[in-house]
């Protein structure tokens, strides 16, 4: 009876899952492989955090060691002489039995511990009556084992009592008489009962992870955090109900849906969350749980309209409030965290799609910088012509023009990098060090376009997808192989959003760029100049999403700067507020992003803040005069250029 | 008959001064010109339009022409250039009376050109077209009278001292021509304009140091008239002024005639928000900042001089 | 109620004049007019309350045609475009002659257009339309609300506003800032391409007279403005001051 409950239960989020779009997620199944390895059996994201680590795992690899064990009181249950072929008879096995069951109750107390003394923040908004239930059936279950075997013992039918300490210890409960067989009889059946309960609750709780979370992970993307998965639009379909994104809980995806039957509501992600953590109405986790709760209750109509057309509800704002989709900087800090794999960010942009394209609904000030991007191909709205301004400071730029021999690399200045006074200085230092190291480098000037990334974050896919055709053909036409980027979002898009358009470059960072030519000896900067103590932000777009930490760090103890690190720093650094299209977008609620990260940084104590990425350079430089800081925010080029030229900018 | 007349709009104030400019620039080819004014105090304000060259006036001071502003004045036109050939009508480039040019030329398809900065003669005119950046000489052709729309304050009007002779007009407007009619009129003078429509932008930032010196701003922009007061985000930021005041990349888009900045630097997220003003002023102490590059008219200076001595100026000419 | 709005297309960057003295307007980028998307958007919302449908009319050469599809977009139900070599350098009369004919065509209430356009800015092609349809107008409106004798509409003025009862149909003209735009959702801008859109001939609309009345003789640039100027000191208040009065704001 418990199977057929948990099967129904079970299936009815089976079918939503089948309801949903399928997902082209078995690429390199070797990777994944490797990942369902140190994720879920190496339990490696939950050691980010080391007591509940310990706790999750012991009762993890508990029930992994004790899955034979139900089959072994299954049987037990019906005879008493029976138990498994060949485990029930060796006493490796008797001590593993004794061993897990024991770290389960270790495992199940610290997570009493940390639920009851200590309480961190991260639950806020989860539900602590369930986790409790279950926490105590788990204690059930294992300790109905522990006291089963000790009664085993006593009546001297365990296999190898030498082998299981601790249940050989408790057997000294129980006198061995008439008691003790009804002892034994009544534990064997209240673990049984215990643990067909704990299955039949299972589908309806967040407990579901236990067998939902091993696909997810497998599921995840092999992608760099940074790629958003394209949608494809063809504005000349005739098909009037092509899907733009997420309106609908079936336009969801079936990662994005298994996402949703995974989260175990630990809270990691809201932990790191800076929209959280600043005050806004976001929290992943309970984006994810709202969002999860309406596809929940929708269940029965998604399954009946598998075969017609239902009335679902808007996801947006039924499961989850506008500002909430729009408070997210994409910055990857919940994805990173969350130990199931959930991809946050996917579906946010996927609900902002929807909103932007479909229904035109996305906050106001941000409509002038699209129409920007639409009419002038750059989110200021500045003419083309302006983009070689910097220029007139520097000598012998080489623009490339349609025809001209491809240079060795291709220095991709950006809107920000051209545009941007503040910016400037930083593409004026690195074009004046690459000219210095006698590399062979050209701009493209007025045929370069914005990548699109603004376009994307805010969920304008096809505003994004012409760029990228645009520039793809560019790039293609002008024969460029390797592409040097200052804008950790254009290097995000060019590196690993490009190729799906058919754009495939040797794509670097300047700072990866400036620190080989250091290497190699082609910049020599002079340490001895000294250039204080620099405190690196990681940005996201580069840390986080693509794994660059050490370049930018490298350059700065080049350049003769003293180290000093922020808390929050690689991959665990905090956003500075202008991702995802937050840089196009007022922050109203609660504190600033960019003030925060800019305490964070000036409590190092360090006189230089050191940026690799010109949204970041805004954000804390005005974060630092706003607060009237003497700390200075400058590019890491800059300051290499400082130690390495004579004469580092004009 | 006069080879140029005048659409002098009238109040009961008496004529628009921009009327008296016409006649001015009609002189230049015609001794003689007339004026038509039409509407309450039109024969009270022919006086006026005699001082100022007008040889003759035909006036009528039906309310019809206030009431129902432009369709009627425009057919009274048409009939009086049927009677009386001319060779061109003058108009003032203001709303109303461009809604008389554009309605006359309805009727009499004849050639219209707006905007012009000067006249040579009735087929000849000159026009600064595309923001100011370039100047066109333009011909008209078709049938007279040719209709040419002047910008005001092209010229400096000048008395002649003349007399004009006054011809009464039959106001005949049939009902059903009459078109829109005004059933009420209201006066927002006191509350000054919004910020995406003020003619005149005056913005604040974080060198004004503090809501005080907002203050300052806004006593000028009380004394322009039709200016309104914005700010920087470091500004709004600092909350000397509301989040409504913020001019840029997360706040409003301006374009007005004037742009006055006090304080504010120039970071491209300021720019994006108000580089369409026709005139940049920039007032900042550091010579190097950004806004001071790209403005018209830059001042290096400090502000808390700067502003009230302006002030002064500007009360001293509005006085004069 | 339904509503004509006419649309003109103007070039993205600031407009360059051929060697002939005329716009160059083919094979330039191009945009809806951003002064004709208020009139649309207060077509838009009249509809949306009262029922009708709106009407776009445009005047172009062929790439006139990507702002009607803007206009489309935002929620206009169909399209009207007339384009002929023989108007290219059409003036203000001729202009106005082809929109009164073929929105002539329609079965209005209201035509809405814009107080000027950006690349020209004559200002006066609207009422000369009313005027050729024999019909009611009022200029620079920033509200407009059905009535029992038509419609009520306020009209901005110097010092404030006046209100108006005028008789339907009209034209009226819109100013910017009267109400907020919207932006075309994608959804919009695909099933704008569904939508019909006419593209009648000059015969169709019985136009004959395309003589241009208006010719432009010379070219010069403007002598360059006082712009760029740097001043310190006691001389910058009569600058700053001689700057608003040739801006006309004191
Ligand atoms: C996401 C994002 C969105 C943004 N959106 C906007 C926006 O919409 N609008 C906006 O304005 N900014 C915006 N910014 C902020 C922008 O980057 C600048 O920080 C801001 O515009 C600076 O304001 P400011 O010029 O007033 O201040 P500052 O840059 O500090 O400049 C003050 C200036 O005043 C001058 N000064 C000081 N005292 C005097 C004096 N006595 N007399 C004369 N001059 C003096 C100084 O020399 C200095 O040049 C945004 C930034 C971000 C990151
Ligand atoms: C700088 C410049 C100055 C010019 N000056 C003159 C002049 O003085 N006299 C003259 O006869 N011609 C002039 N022209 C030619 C002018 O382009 C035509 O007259 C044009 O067809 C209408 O003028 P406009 O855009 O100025 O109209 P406006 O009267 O400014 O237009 C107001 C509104 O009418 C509607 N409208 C105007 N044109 C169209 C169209 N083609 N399709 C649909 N709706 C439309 C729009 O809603 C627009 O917002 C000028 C052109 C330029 C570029
Ligand atoms: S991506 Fe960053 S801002 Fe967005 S939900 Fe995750 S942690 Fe929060
Ligand atoms: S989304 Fe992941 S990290 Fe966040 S609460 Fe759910 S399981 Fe935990």
């Amino acid at each position: 009876m418990a199977v057929t409950l948990f099967w129904r239960h079970a299936r009815a989020r089976l079918e939503v899952l089948r309801a949903a779009r399928p997902s082209s997620r078995s690429d390199r199944p070797g990777a994944r492989a490797r990942r369902e390895l140190s994720h879920v059996l190496g339990q490696r994201k939950l050691f980010q955090k080391a007591a509940p680590g310990v706790m999750h795992a012991f009762i993890f690899w508990g029930f992994l060691v004790l899955l034979p064990t139900i089959v072994e009181a299954m049987l037990a249950a019906i005879d008493r002489r029976w138990t498994l072929p060949y485990l029930g008879h060796v006493a490796w096995f008797a001590f593993l039995q004794d061993l897990f069951a024991t770290l389960v109750v270790v495992g199940v107390a610290i997570g009493f511990a940390i639920r009851k003394i200590q309480r961190p923040d991260r639950f806020r908004g989860s539900h602590m009556e369930e986790a409790d239930r279950i926490l105590l059936t788990i204690l059930g279950i294992v300790t109905t084992l522990l006291l089963w075997n000790a009664s085993r013992i006593a009546l001297g039918i365990a296999g190898h009592p030498a082998g299981a300490p601790i249940a050989d210890a408790l057997s000294a409960l129980f006198g061995g008489g008439r008691g003790t067989q009804v002892a034994e009889r009544v534990l064997v059946w209240s673990h049984l009962l215990l643990v067909l309960g704990f299955l039949t609750y299972l589908p309806r709780s967040k407990h579901l992870h236990i067998i939902t979370a091993a696909p997810n992970v497998y599921l995840a993307t092999n992608h760099p955090r940074g790629y958003l998965e394209p949608l494809r639009i063809d504005l000349e379909t005739t098909d009037a109900d092509v899907r733009l994104g997420a309106s609908v809980a079936t336009d969801l995806s079936r990662k994005q849906v298994l996402d949703l039957f995974s989260c175990t509501e630990c809270g990691r992600c809201q932990e790191v969350c800076p929209a959280w953590n600043t005050g806004k109405a976001l929290s992943p986790k309970l984006l994810i749980m709202d969002l999860r709760d309406q596809v929940a209750k929708e269940a029965p109509l998604i399954t009946a309209g598998a075969a017609g057309i239902v009335e679902l509800q808007p996801l947006v704002p039924n499961a989850v409030a506008d500002q909430v989709v729009w408070d997210c900087v994409t910055c990857g800090a919940c994805v990173r965290e969350c130990p199931v794999d959930i991809e946050h960010i996917d579906t946010i942009i996927d609900l902002r799609r929807n909103l932007v394209m479909a229904e035109s609904r996305f906050p106001r000030e941000a409509e002038a910088r699209l129409r920007g991007v639409e009419t002038y191909e750059n989110p200021w709205g500045q003419p083309a012509s302006a983009r070689t301004d910097w220029t007139a400071s520097v000598e012998d730029i080489r623009v490339l023009q349609p025809g001209d021999p491809p240079p060795e690399v291709l220095f991709w200045v950006g809107c920000a990098g051209a545009f941007d006074e503040r910016a400037q200085k930083t593409t004026r230092s690195i074009a004046r060090l690459l000219a210095a190291a006698g590399i062979d480098f050209a701009i493209l000037g007025p045929r370069e376009r914005c990548t699109g990334d603004p376009a994307r974050r805010m969920g304008h896919e096809y505003l994004f997808q012409m760029l990228a055709e645009a520039n793809v053909e560019t790039l293609n036409g002008a024969g460029v192989t390797k592409v040097v980027a200052s804008c950790a979002h254009c290097f995000n898009t060019l590196a690993n959003e490009y190729p799906d358009y058919g754009g495939t470059y040797e794509v670097v960072h300047h700072t990866e760029l400036l620190s080989a030519l250091v290497a190699e000896g082609r910049l020599r900067p002079d340490p001895a100049g000294g250039r204080g103590s620099v405190t690196y932000h990681d940005a996201c777009y580069l840390g986080r999403h693509n794994g660059r930490y050490d370049a930018p760090r490298d350059v700065l103890r080049a350049a003769g700067a003293a180290a000093v690190e922020m808390p929050r720093r690689r991959e665990r650094s905090f956003c500075c507020g202008a991702g995802g299209a937050r840089m196009w977008m007022e922050e109203t609620e609660g504190t600033r992003i960019n003030d925060t990260r800019f305490a964070e940084a000036e409590a190092t104590g360090a006189e230089t803040v050191a940026t690799a990425c010109p949204y970041c350079f805004v954000m804390l430089d005005d974060a630092a005069k706003a607060k009237g800081s003497a700390v200075r925010v400058a590019d890491v080029a800059t300051l290499l250029a400082e130690s390495t030229l004579a004469e580092p900018d004009g | 008959m006069a080879r140029a007349w005048v659409y002098a709009e009238v109040t009961p104030d008496g004529p628009h001064p921009a009327a008296l400019e016409l006649l001015t620039h009609a002189r230049s080819f015609d001794e003689a010109p007339a004026a038509i004014a039409l509407g309450p105090g039109a024969t009270a304000a022919a006086t006026e339009l005699g001082a100022y060259g007008a040889a003759s006036v035909y006036a009528s001071d039906d309310p019809v022409f206030a009431e129902h502003p432009g369709r009627p004045a425009a057919h009274v036109l048409a009939g009086l250039i049927e009677d009386e050939p001319t060779e061109v009508v003058l108009f003032a480039q203001t709303y109303d009376s461009r809604d008389v040019a554009g309605r006359l030329q309805g009727c009499t398809g004849s050639a219209l050109m707006g905007n012009a900065t000067s006249i040579t003669d009735p087929r000849h005119a000159r026009a600064e077209i595309f923001g100011g950046t370039k100047i066109v000489d333009v011909e008209l052709a078709g049938p007279a009278p040719t209709l040419i729309l002047l910008r005001p304050k092209s010229i400096v009007a000048e008395p002649t001292g003349g007399i004009a002779r006054v011809v009464p007009l039959e106001a005949d407007v049939l009902e059903e021509v009459r078109g829109a009619r005004i059933v009420e009129r209201h006066e927002e003078a006191t509350s000054g304009p919004r910020l995406e429509d003020a003619k005149v932008v005056l913005a604040g930032g974080r060198g004004l140091g503090g809501p005080d010196a907002f203050a300052i701003l806004d006593e000028l922009a009380n004394e322009i008239g039709g200016a309104a007061v914005g700010a920087s985000r470091a500004a709004v930021d600092a909350g000397w002024v509301p989040y409504s005041y913020q001019i840029g990349q997360t706040g409003k888009t301006v374009k007005p005639e004037v742009y006055l900045a006090a304080g504010i630097s120039g970071a491209l997220q300021h720019i994006v928000g108000m580089k369409g003003a026709k005139r940049i002023v920039a007032i900042n102490k550091d010579a190097d900042a950004p806004l001071l590059a790209m403005a018209d008219l830059g001042v290096v200076g400090d502000l808390f001089q700067v502003l009230p001595a302006l002030m002064e100026e500007i009360r001293r000419r509005k006085g004069s | 109620m339904n509503v004509v709005v006419c649309a003109k297309l103007v070039p993205t960057g600031t407009p360059t004049l051929g060697p002939d003295h005329l716009v160059v307007r083919s094979g330039v980028d191009g945009t809806l007019d951003p002064g004709d998307e208020y009139g649309l958007e207060l077509a838009l919302q009249l509809t949306e309350q009262h029922g009708g449908d709106v009407t776009v009319v445009s005047m172009g050469p062929d790439e006139a045609g990507q702002a009607l599809q803007r206009a489309l977009a935002m929620g206009a139900s169909r399209g009207v475009l007339v384009s002929d070599p023989s108007l290219r350098g059409a003036d203000a009369l001729v202009t106005a002659r082809v929109l009164a004919a073929a929105i002539a065509t329609t079965a209005f209430d209201l035509v809405v257009a814009g107080v000027e356009s950006t690349d020209g800015y004559t200002g006066t092609v609207p009422v000369t339309v009313a005027e050729l349809l024999g019909i009611a107008s009022v200029t620079a409106v920033r509200r407009l609300e059905p009535s029992d004798t038509g419609a009520r509409i306020e009209r901005m003025t110097e010092r404030g506003y006046d209100v108006y009862e005028c008789p339907l149909p009209a034209v009226v003209t819109v100013t910017a800032g009267a109400v907020e735009p919207r932006y075309p959702s994608l959804k919009g801008i695909m099933q704008a391409k569904q939508k019909p859109v006419d593209r009648p001939s000059l015969q169709d609309l019985g136009v004959s007279d395309t003589t241009v009345t208006q010719i432009v003789t010379a070219v010069t640039d403007t002598p360059t403005k006082a712009g760029g100027e740097i001043v310190q000191g006691d001389e910058a208040v009569g600058r700053i001051a001689d700057l608003l009065a040739e801006a006309k704001a004191i």
